[in-house]
């Protein structure tokens, strides 16, 4: 079955049985503002209903900071981390978040085959949850409000009971292996579930009208708006980091004392960094912040796989410090507000 | 293959960054073997004169002393490293630095009007020598001084942290001190490298490591410190306590 029904009163089994698939990992209230997701031993050390982390869940696949490898020049002999086959569990995922995974997995596992990324995603499993947008989410203008795919389950829920979708193979396997504590759907299920679809889509209070913006941001170029935008940002990078679409490290290799041994190191890195433009010979491609903020939200409003490069989750607006909003931006580059 | 020359100078200052060498236990031993050290006050009263390979300097220049030492040394290396922020930035001893006069101070504070002192205006070294590196920090953290040694053995400029503490906040996962409390936290606009240690702890950073001078936007933090209801006076006490001696633009704005 494509469509199963979990009882609430079952996800206590529900957490055990996803714990002999791997490391249970979860939304935990970490602040205010935020959740983070972080390993947990029980359900009731998690919260399904939450809003977001401030860091997204691809910090699983591509660590925000990690060895790569270690090396020994003597012996020839490179070492990579025991961590990258570890199995683990991504308990309560939202559905922006799984979006914006799936355009890192084509980047990673397609287009540019990541070894560390594509052994971690072949480990894990991810099981999606619905939530219920808050006033910064506008994750339904950008189309990425509902998962399709990138899942093995996801449970949408529809008040004492979980509807789950099964959305791969290893899904329905687990399904299968755990035939207990699911139950096929009955009619009021299914209406329950178009109800909170109802619910959930007519909670949105943003929007940005996504039709035709990248002709928009192209015609805004030389808009003053940039400006204006670049002197209130502190060019902290704080909206990259957060961004769980974006993709772009930076490599360093550290060699240790004995000049023999060292390792190679990759980190998230943040095109609004001043050196992020900055290459060999000494040319930097955007040196002003203005440059660089634009770039940023070009990037963002640009399409990639038919999506754009924003899947609307709000956390560069939540945790940007000087209080900058993403969506307001581009409502001016179309014109829609001055 | 001969040993690259080193030497390790102090001018004014608390002799904190010499320490830290000294505190990197792990790393002592293949440290003094990779060089011959020509000058280690903290560590030896052996001293040889002669051309030095690389000379690490901490301390201002708050003196003539202290000046023609620093000239001496910059004669006498290829390599001259600014070395913990009272040489990258001056750091607290010029806090006051453009405020009122150095023959004012000295009357305020000592009640006396010669110059007894040989004193002069505490200046971060850049002002006086052609710096080669910097590696900023009260102290200097012990991972970046090994970073940067190794890359100079290796024949690699040391990499310097161009970003501000913001970018290890995210990269730890630390819930951000401004946005989630109001603190005046100068973060956005401090160097990255320590870990962001303080604002691990839920503390806000009170910038030990200097300002990112190219890149960051100051004007935007102090007005966004501004508008939670914290007072310039305030405001640029605490960036001034170890930036000191601040980079002409870097109050300047957006750039």
């Amino acid at each position: 079955m494509l469509i199963n029904i979990l009882e609430k009163e079952n996800l206590v089994e529900f957490f055990e049985a996803m714990q002999s698939y791997g490391e249970v990992v979860a939304p935990v209230r970490a602040t205010d503002n935020a959740h983070r997701f972080q390993p947990v031993k029980g359900i009731d050390e998690l919260d399904l209903d939450y809003t977001r982390t401030m860091i997204p869940p691809k910090k699983y696949f591509i660590q925000p900071k990690e060895t790569l490898f270690t090396f020994n020049k003597e012996k020839e002999k490179y070492l990579e981390p025991p961590s990258i086959d570890k199995s683990m569990v991504l308990l309560g995922v939202h559905a922006c978040d799984i979006n914006a995974m799936n355009l890192l997995a084509r980047v990673f596992m397609e287009e540019l085959p990541d070894k560390y990324y594509l052994e971690r995603r072949k480990n894990s499993v991810i099981v999606g949850v619905s939530c219920t947008p808050d006033e910064k989410c506008f994750c339904k203008s950008t189309g990425t409000d509902y998962a399709q795919e990138g899942f093995e389950l996801f449970l949408h829920d529809i008040g004492d009971k979980y509807l789950v979708r099964v959305g791969s193979l290893k899904g329905h396997n687990i399904v299968k292996d755990h035939s207990e504590l699911f139950a096929a759907p009955e009619k009021g299920d299914l209406d329950a579930f178009k109800e909170a679809e109802k619910t959930r889509l007519s909670s949105f209070t943003i929007e940005i009208e996504m039709s035709g913006l990248q002709d928009h941001l192209d015609m805004s170029y030389d808009d003053p708006l940039w400006a204006e935008y670049a002197e209130k940002c502190l060019g902290c990078g704080s909206c990259n980091l957060v961004c769980p679409r974006c993709r772009c490290y930076d490599v360093q290799d550290y060699i240790n004392l004995d000049m023999n041994t060292g390792e190679r190191v990759r980190m998230w890195y943040s095109c609004m960094l001043k050196d992020h433009g900055l290459v060999a010979g000494g040319h930097n491609f955007r040196p002003t912040s203005m440059e660089r903020l634009r770039n940023r939200i070009n990037c963002k409003g640009s399409l990639r796989e038919e999506m754009p490069n924003c899947v609307g989750c709000g956390r560069c607006t939540v945790f940007c410090p000087a209080d900058i909003d993403f969506v307001e931006i581009l409502q001016k580059v179309r014109g829609d507000i001055k | 293959m001969t040993k690259p020359r080193l030497g390790i100078f102090s001018l004014t200052g608390c002799a904190g960054d010499q320490l830290q060498i000294l505190n990197m236990e792990d790393e002592l031993l293949n440290l003094v073997a990779r060089f011959h050290i020509v000058d280690f006050q903290e560590g030896s009263s052996h001293k040889e004169s002669g051309p030095i390979d690389i000379a690490f300097v901490e301390g201002s220049v708050s003196t003539e002393t202290d000046l023609r030492h620093l000239k001496e040394i910059r004669e006498r290396s290829s390599v001259l490293i600014a070395f913990g922020n009272c040489a990258t930035d001056g750091c607290v001893q010029a806090m006051r630095n453009g405020e009122t006069t150095l023959a004012q101070r000295l009357k305020d504070v000592y009640g006396v009007e010669p110059d007894y002192y040989d004193a002069l205006e505490s200046k971060p070294i850049r002002e006086y020598v052609k710096v080669d590196f910097s590696i900023p920090g009260c102290p200097v953290e012990k991972d970046e001084v090994v970073k940067a040694i190794t890359s100079l053995l290796h024949g690699d400029s040391p990499l310097g942290y161009s970003y501000p503490v913001c970018v290890e906040c995210k990269l730890h996962e630390y819930p951000c001190v401004i946005v989630e409390d109001n603190k005046p936290c100068l973060g956005p606009v401090v160097r990255a490298g320590c870990e962001a240690r303080c604002p691990g702890l839920g503390l806000d950073c009170i910038g030990c490591r200097g300002p990112v001078e190219d890149g960051s936007n100051f004007a935007a933090e102090l007005q966004m410190l501004l508008d939670k209801g914290y007072t310039e006076e305030f405001i640029m006490n605490r960036l001034r306590i170890f930036s000191g001696e601040l980079p002409e633009d870097f109050l300047g704005g957006a750039k």
